[in-house]
Order: structure tokens, then C-alpha cells, then sequence
């Protein structure tokens, strides 16, 4: 019954100290969350109001995203639709190339990840410089990020003094984090003046005004778009918002839940071009619009990519992004791409122990466990449920449906508690392998009930 | 487009937005300490001081200041008067204006309103200035006291630049300001 997350948890988890120095870690940022969130008396009323905006942006996104476009080219921006990731790419490169671009610096963008940019504008010659500090160790190393706020989790500070030895000529054997983020700030502020365009994502686009928004605590973002004279926004159609009043939910709601902090060092607000400069944002839609007729799973289009769910949950925190087959890990990566491919990522749906802590500390409050839970229900249409569970389901219902075979199983059940080990725990037990079974009650409790012991 | 108006089909109303947000008994004190916890130095600028003292006491190895702010004397080079952005590269200290200061969680909103942003990103060190009347409780009053200028551009700021992402500690200086110092102002 191992799927491929559970394989790949159990290599993880031989790594000891650094798995369970990744737990205790992100564990420590959930921590500061609830810090957070417990310090605001207004914190629930805050969640309720964020699920309510963005239910009811998203079922009125086309009049949004058209305020939201026309409000954006009246500041003289140009926008751009594109319909999938190919289009997507092909629009970027396309404004890249007319603007002779050799070189990008990017604020980190799970969009771009999505969609798979960075590798298709290398492949046409362009230069990539991921500028989030996280992200610029990961493509350094040519790894993916395992987090969608922390992408280098899982990396320890010797990995990257011995990445920044090789490849930025760092003393050896220097991994004081202070010292290595002070060379990757020398290192990038020449990227920074060099680059001939600044590419970044969206947390949040506000129709009534057309103001993109990015939240980042480097700055990357910022110095990314003050220094080269072409500035591209990336942005996925459900990171529209209606009004300002909506945005201070949100903006209250973001950091807290996602690093524990009152709010981003950098909140900054794009509307328009810097003079002489050109400004273009490309919606992206990418399957979103089809994930809104989904009336079992649309509610994920709320997520605002906080990652506070992968935080708190224990299986991610355990297992590590990698172990997900999808690029975004955790519950909000799980219910993803199942949007994106059932056939493709269903291992993913046994990433969970249903333990519903998502749900609580989602600030969009997407019924994360519950869409899992549903997912689990609709794999057999899929033909991609486990055989041996379904075995095994098939069996107990027969099982429960005939009372005296029931009553028979029951009766038998306490010679397990005699058997010698090695029938016990064998491959058939697989829910033997990490835990002890409990020993079976001499007698079963509807015996008792009939023979008038229970009160 | 037809796509989205295809597949919606139960609509939601927006909520009732009239939210008061957290209220603060002092709310300069929070604001001073919020600044504070994110790493910038407050200073409080008492009627008669010179800024530009202030500024020079608080930075005195600095020898590029920059600053388009005409009460700004000691500034060495305009960011309204650069060719390039790339010429504000090698700024020790930049001195702005902010509009809005936010008691929560110690950010200042800063309008562009210079002709280069970068020179708030790209300085060492940032010195905000903020009127000590100008501090809100939250966002949500600080939403609707924002100004922008025909630049279109402005950000809340809060502390200096920072990280966390080599092993989860917190380092200041990633990729922009090392250190901020905040001027509160009695006007």
C-alpha cells in the first residue's frame, strides 16, 4: 500500500536530525502564527470576511478582472490575457524580446513555477536571476523550492556556504548565515544593476484602482523594479480584489499567517509606470476559470498562497515538499493538483491524516480537509484507487453488513493478541510496521451490553 | 473571459466590510513599539532640532546622503535630478517623507515623490520622516488615509530589509536598507 509520498517520506525521514529539525522549525513558525492571530481579538472576524470577499470576487471575477484591466491601462499600463502556461510564456517572451532583454531579474512567483517560465526563457537565451534569497540559492543549486514562503526549508546554512564557496568564492568554510546573506546581497545588487528587466508576481491586483501589490520582506521585488526600465507582473485571474477596504483584510491577514510577523517589510503598491518606463501585467488563467465550475472544489480559488496550512500540517512538516509529486506541497498543493491532473498527482491525497488543522488556520478558510476528503471519495473514477484498500473496504463492508459473521469475527478477534509476531507483523500489516496493535478486548462490548455488564 | 462567466453559478454578495480593526489605547506608543520590534530606530524630533543633526548624529561615517527634501541640506545628491537610477548605487543614507504611519505593525506609508523610487531601496541606510499626527491604529485606517502622487507608486515599509531563508535565521540587510531609523516629527 506505499505510495510515492510515503516512499519519499521514508527517505526523508532517515535523515534523522534534519527531519526533525524541519519539523520543529516550520512547527516554530505555525507558533508564531498563533502568537499572531491570538494578539488580534478581531482575528476570526478578519478570516470570516476574507472568505466572504474573495467567494464573492470570485463569482463576479469577470466584472473585477474587467475593472481591473480597465482601471490598469487608463495609468498607461498594458495587459495582457493568457489563456494557458504556453501562452503565458510566449506573451513574456515576446515582450522580452522586443525590448532586446538579455537579462531578468524575478521576485519569487509560484505562477512562474506553474507555468515552467524560467526554464522556457533560458531555453531561448534569455538570463534568469531568481532575486528572493531563497529562491536564488535553490536555482543556483538547479533544486526546486520546497515551500511556497520559505523555498530553501529543508537546506542547512553548510549547504549554502558550500553552494556560495563554489559559486560566489565565499570563504571556506564560512556558513554564518549574516555572512553568506551579506555576499548573496553583493552578488545580487550587481544582478540588480545589470538587469534589463524586472519580473514580478502579484499578491493581490485591486480593481477599483489598479494597483498591483507585493509583499516581500527583502525588498527584491522593489529593487527588481526601480533599477531596469521594463517591469512585467505575472498574476493568476483569482488574485483579484474589489476595493481598498478589501486589501487591509487581507494585507492584516497575509504575513501573520504566513511567517508570524504583523506584516511584510515591503507592501508596495505598483500603478503605474516609472517615467520613460513601461509597465505590463499578464493575467494568467490557466485552468482557474475552469476550476470556478467546479462546485466541489472552486473554494480553493480563495487561497492568497500564505502557506500557513503546510505549516501547521504534520504530514508536510514530516515529510518535506519533496515528497509531494506537485510543485506546491501541503493541503493547499494536495487539492491543486488534483485540479490540475487527477491521474497525474492522486499519491498526494494520502499525504493527509485528516486531522482538519489546515482548516483552522487558513485565513481564507478554504475547506482544505474536507476537499481532500473528497478527492479520496472520487479517486475510484479516477481508476486510481489503492487495490489493497479497496480490498479491504470491499471486505468490511460485508464485514458490517452480516451482524453474525460480525459477531464471529469478534469472538475470533483475541487470538491475534496470542499469535506469534512474525504472523502479526508481516507485509500484510502495513499499519503495523511504524506502531504496536492495541490488544483485542476478551470480550466485544455488544457481548457485554447483551449480558447486562455495561450500565 | 466567457470561460469564467460560464462557470459561475452560485454568486456571493460582499460582506459587510465596516470593520473597526484593533484600537489602541496610546497609539503613538504602539506605533514606536511596533517600530521598534521590526528593527528600526525611532527617534522623536522636538521643535527646534535639526534634522539634519539628527540624521548626521545617526549616521556619522555616512558620505553619500541622498534626498530631494529642500529641509534636507546635508544631502549630496537628488534623486530628482539622477540620469540613471543606477547612479543613487552606493547611497549610505536616504532621508523620505512618509504619510501614514501604522500603529499594528509599524509600517510608514512612502508616496513616491521623488523622480527615482530606487533611492529608497537601493540606500543603505533609510531615515523616514513622520508626522506624529499622521499615525493610525491599523490598516484599515490606513487604507483610507493614503495618498499617491502622479508617479503611481508607494509602499508601506516596516523595519529594514530582512530574511530568514538560511536556516531560519533572521538576518537584516538582504537586499535593501540594513537599517532604518524613524524621525517622528511634531508637525
Amino acid at each position: 500500500m506505499s505510495t510515492k509520498h510515503s516512499k519519499a517520506a521514508s527517505a526523508f525521514l532517515e535523515h534523522e536530525e534534519d527531519s526533525r529539525w524541519h519539523n520543529q522549525s516550520i512547527w516554530y513558525v505555525r507558533e508564531k502564527r498563533d502568537k499572531m492571530a491570538m494578539e488580534l481579538s478581531e482575528w476570526e472576524a478578519l478570516r470570516d470576511l476574507s472568505s466572504g470577499i474573495k467567494r464573492h470576487t470570485i463569482t463576479h471575477m469577470d466584472q473585477y478582472l474587467e475593472q481591473f484591466s480597465k482601471q490598469a491601462e487608463a495609468n498607461g499600463v498594458i495587459v495582457h490575457w493568457a489563456k494557458d502556461a504556453a501562452e503565458y510564456n510566449d506573451i513574456v517572451y515576446d515582450i522580452l524580446s522586443g525590448h532586446q532583454v538579455k537579462k531578468v531579474v524575478k521576485s519569487k512567483s509560484m505562477l512562474t513555477e506553474e507555468c515552467h517560465l524560467n526554464a522556457f526563457l533560458i531555453s531561448k537565451g534569455i538570463d534568469v536571476v531568481e532575486t528572493d534569497l531563497g529562491e536564488r540559492i535553490l536555482q543556483l543549486m538547479n533544486i526546486p523550492p520546497s515551500h511556497i514562503v520559505m523555498p530553501a526549508i529543508h537546506l542547512k546554512r553548510q549547504q549554502v556556504g558550500r553552494l556560495f564557496e563554489e559559486k560566489l568564492h565565499t570563504e571556506k568554510g564560512n556558513s554564518d548565515p549574516t555572512y553568506l546573506t551579506q555576499a548573496a546581497r553583493m552578488h545580487l545588487r550587481n544582478e540588480f544593476m545589470t538587469a534589463d528587466a524586472g519580473m514580478t508576481g502579484a499578491n493581490f491586483g485591486v480593481a477599483a484602482t489598479g494597483d498591483v501589490v507585493v509583499c516581500t520582506n527583502e525588498g527584491n521585488a522593489d529593487m527588481s523594479t526601480s533599477l531596469p526600465k521594463l517591469h512585467i507582473v505575472s498574476m493568476g485571474i483569482e488574485k483579484v480584489i474589489p476595493d481598498y477596504d478589501s486589501l487591509g483584510v487581507f494585507i492584516r491577514l497575509l504575513a501573520r499567517s504566513a511567517t508570524g510577523q504583523p506584516s511584510t517589510t515591503y507592501t508596495s503598491h505598483f500603478r503605474k509606470a516609472r517615467p520613460g518606463c513601461e509597465m505590463h501585467i499578464v493575467l494568467v488563467d490557466n485552468g482557474r476559470s475552469d476550476i470556478l465550475g467546479n462546485k466541489a472544489h472552486w473554494e480553493t480559488l480563495k487561497c492568497i498562497r500564505c502557506g500557513s496550512c503546510m505549516n501547521t500540517c504534520p504530514v508536510y512538516r514530516r515529510s518535506g515538499g519533496y515528497s509531494y509529486t506537485y510543485f506546491i506541497p501541503g493541503p493547499i498543493g494536495i487539492n491543486l493538483g488534483m485540479l490540475k491532473s487527477p491521474q497525474e498527482y492522486s499519491d498526494n491525497v494520502s499525504a493527509c491524516s485528516l486531522c482538519c488543522s489546515c482548516d483552522n488556520v487558513c485565513p481564507a478558510k478554504v475547506n482544505l480537509s474536507e476537499q481532500i476528503y473528497r478527492w479520496r471519495q472520487e479517486l475510484d473514477g479516477f481508476h486510481k484507487a489503492d487495490p489493497m484498500k479497496k480490498m479491504m473496504s470491499n471486505g468490511m463492508t460485508i464485514l458490517y453488513d452480516h451482524p453474525s459473521l460480525y459477531r464471529f469475527s469478534l469472538k475470533m478477534a483475541p487470538i491475534v493478541n496470542h499469535l506469534p509476531r512474525f504472523m502479526v507483523y508481516n507485509g500484510l500489516n502495513a499499519w503495523g510496521k511504524g506502531r504496536e496493535l492495541p490488544s483485542f478486548a476478551k470480550e466485544s462490548f455488544e457481548t457485554l451490553w447483551r449480558k447486562g455488564k455495561v450500565k | 473571459m466567457s470561460n469564467i462567466r460560464k462557470n459561475i453559478s452560485e454568486v456571493y454578495d460582499q460582506p459587510d466590510l465596516s470593520i473597526k480593526g484593533v484600537q489602541y489605547v496610546d497609539t503613538l506608543e504602539q506605533f514606536v513599539g511596533m517600530s521598534k520590534i521590526v528593527g528600526a530606530h525611532v527617534q522623536f524630533v522636538k521643535k527646534g532640532d535639526d534634522i539634519n543633526e539628527l540624521v548626521h548624529r545617526s549616521y556619522p561615517e555616512a558620505k553619500v546622503i541622498a534626498s530631494n527634501l529642500p529641509e534636507i541640506t546635508i544631502a549630496t545628491i537628488n534623486p530628482d535630478k539622477v540620469s540613471t537610477p543606477q547612479e543613487l548605487n552606493g547611497t549610505d543614507v536616504a532621508v523620505v517623507k512618509g504619510e501614514v504611519g501604522v500603529a499594528e505593525n509599524g509600517c510608514i506609508w512612502i508616496p513616491q515623490t521623488m523622480k527615482e523610487k530606487a533611492v529608497i531601496f537601493i540606500t543603505e541606510y533609510l531615515v523616514i520622516l513622520i508626522s506624529k499626527s499622521k499615525i493610525v491604529n491599523n490598516m484599515h485606517e490606513a487604507y483610507k488615509a493614503i495618498t499617491f502622487t502622479d508617479y503611481g507608486f508607494g509602499s508601506f515599509i516596516s523595519g529594514p530589509s530582512k530574511t530568514a531563508d538560511i536556516e531560519q535565521a533572521l538576518v537584516m540587510g538582504a537586499q535593501s536598507a540594513r537599517g532604518v531609523t524613524v524621525l517622528i516629527t511634531e508637525d
